[in-house]
């Protein structure tokens, strides 16, 4: 099914254009996201991602590559965005593997696909602030990154979820 | 990915750790020591440049029309406000012109081909920005071909924004001076006091809470006053002399009381970067 439908070359354009938003939406509203110490992050090709997985989930018939396609994206963002491969890369593809397991135990809808979102995203700021630490990319204790960073940016992005759940149902549908 | 059993998976979880440590550590090690990064990653980025333009473009249009709409409402201000500053700002420029005229001529009478404050500059536009919190980075569509080498400097309205830090063909990355990683590379400046001392130190970090930038480690005797401007010093590197900092907005005695720490607030809104300006010096 999969290989004979839309979303086979759908799937990885919107990919891209959710990766090359996040990096618009965060010149654009600059001023607003990056308020320093406090910084939002948009995580919009998670939010692809994380949805893809869902509704995969909604009708079984459906399985997708996403895993091979989450470290393509995560690839393209270490190299293009950050500079510094094998963080994304890595963190992409796991966040895939922990919705797919989370969707299996619970019946995804819209207000557990937030809570699984919720845990996603924690863990994409989580590893990031670990990997980043590693490297002696950033010096911020713990605590300031909970506060400055993963508090406005769960909010964000679950603002976020909440705003483009439906329109990215309808557009898995229309792909499908 | 059922069927694994429980010791499989952890091993397929330590290898990963280790080959993302691996893959980080050496990425850092080639962003540190090399002017640009291997040829399949530079091809790799400008391709990915390419195509981000044509989401970043129209992106960027439409927030440029809508702060031109919000720009519009205190326009009449803004114009006398402006009227005055260029009129002073012409015969700024008469003088400034003429100096330069005369500056030629004594290098011509010494030999001089090029001094430190020497370069010319290269505009770009922002593309987009690194959406992470760890590091305050923008990608430019600028890159080698235009003349950009790794550590130039980067201004934006009147003053230093950042440096290039990553360099392909058709476009570059550049970390802001509010990014406070390690390895960082800092910027080496000059305070040319009141009474007429020059005061040499190296910027030392930024302070996300007041968004100031600090200088530490100063332990000359002459006195520094609130106001005073700080510029580059082109000392050591491939920073042009002569590029405003900011102005001194403190001066305290460091955390052991041996040396002087400087508060510096930053002459352009770090926070709000369209069009940059790229330093070429001439070497």
């Amino acid at each position: 099914m999969y290989r004979l439908s839309k979303l086979r070359f759908g799937f990885p354009v919107f990919l891209f254009l959710a990766l090359f938003l996040d990096g618009a939406v965060s010149q654009v509203f600059n001023v607003q996201m990056f308020r320093y110490p406090t910084a939002m992050v948009s995580h919009l090709v998670v939010l692809w991602l994380v949805c893809g997985a869902i509704f995969e989930a909604d009708n079984g018939d459906f399985p997708m590559p996403l895993a091979r396609w989450a470290a393509v994206a995560g690839a393209v963002f270490d190299l293009y965005y950050t500079g510094i491969f094998g963080i994304y890369v890595f963190i992409f593809p796991l966040v895939i593997y922990v919705t797919r397991r989370l969707v299996s135990w619970i019946n995804p809808n819209f207000l557990s696909g937030l809570l699984i979102y919720f845990i996603d995203i924690t863990l994409v700021e989580g590893l990031g602030y670990v990997a980043s630490r590693a490297v002696h990319l950033n010096n911020a204790a713990g605590s300031a990154f909970l506060v400055n960073t993963l508090g406005p940016t769960l909010a964000l992005n679950l603002a976020m979820f909440v705003i483009l759940y439906f329109p990215i149902r309808w557009v898995y549908n229309w792909l499908k | 990915m059922q069927k694994f059993s429980l010791n499989r998976r952890l091993v397929i979880i330590i290898v990963c750790v280790i080959v993302s440590f691996a893959l980080m550590t050496v990425s850092v090690t080639i962003r540190n020591k090399k002017s640009t990064p291997p040829l399949v990653q530079q091809f790799g980025n400008d391709i990915v440049g390419l195509v981000d333009r044509v989401v970043a473009i129209p992106t960027n249009g439409l927030s440029g029309s809508v702060s031109s709409v919000s720009e519009l409402l205190n326009t009449y201000q803004e114009n006398q406000q402006l009227k005055k500053q260029v009129s002073e700002l012409a015969q700024t420029k008469v003088r400034d012109q003429t100096l330069a005229k005369e500056n030629k001529q004594l290098k011509k009478e010494i030999s001089l081909n090029s001094s430190l404050t020497d370069y010319t500059a290269v505009s770009a536009a922002v593309i987009t920005r690194t959406p992470s919190s760890w590091q305050n980075q923008v990608v430019i569509n600028k890159g080698s071909s235009a003349g950009v080498t790794k550590n130039m400097p980067v201004m934006s309205g009147s003053g230093l924004v950042g440096r290039v830090a990553e360099v392909n063909k058709t476009n570059s990355k550049v970390e802001l001076i509010t990014d406070n990683n390690d390895t960082a590379n800092r910027f080496a400046v000059s305070i040319t006091t009141k009474s007429g001392k020059t005061v040499n130190g190296v910027l030392s970090g930024y302070n996300s809470t007041t968004g100031q930038i600090t200088m530490d480690n100063i332990t000359t005797k002459a006195k520094i006053a609130k106001g005073d401007k700080v510029v580059t010093s082109g000392l050591g590197g491939v920073t042009p002399k002569g590029l405003y900092v900011g102005q001194v907005a403190k001066a305290t005695g460091s955390d052991y009381g041996l040396s002087t720490k400087l508060y510096i607030t930053p002459a352009t809104d770090l926070s709000d970067l369209n069009i940059v300006t790229v330093a070429v010096s001439k070497q």
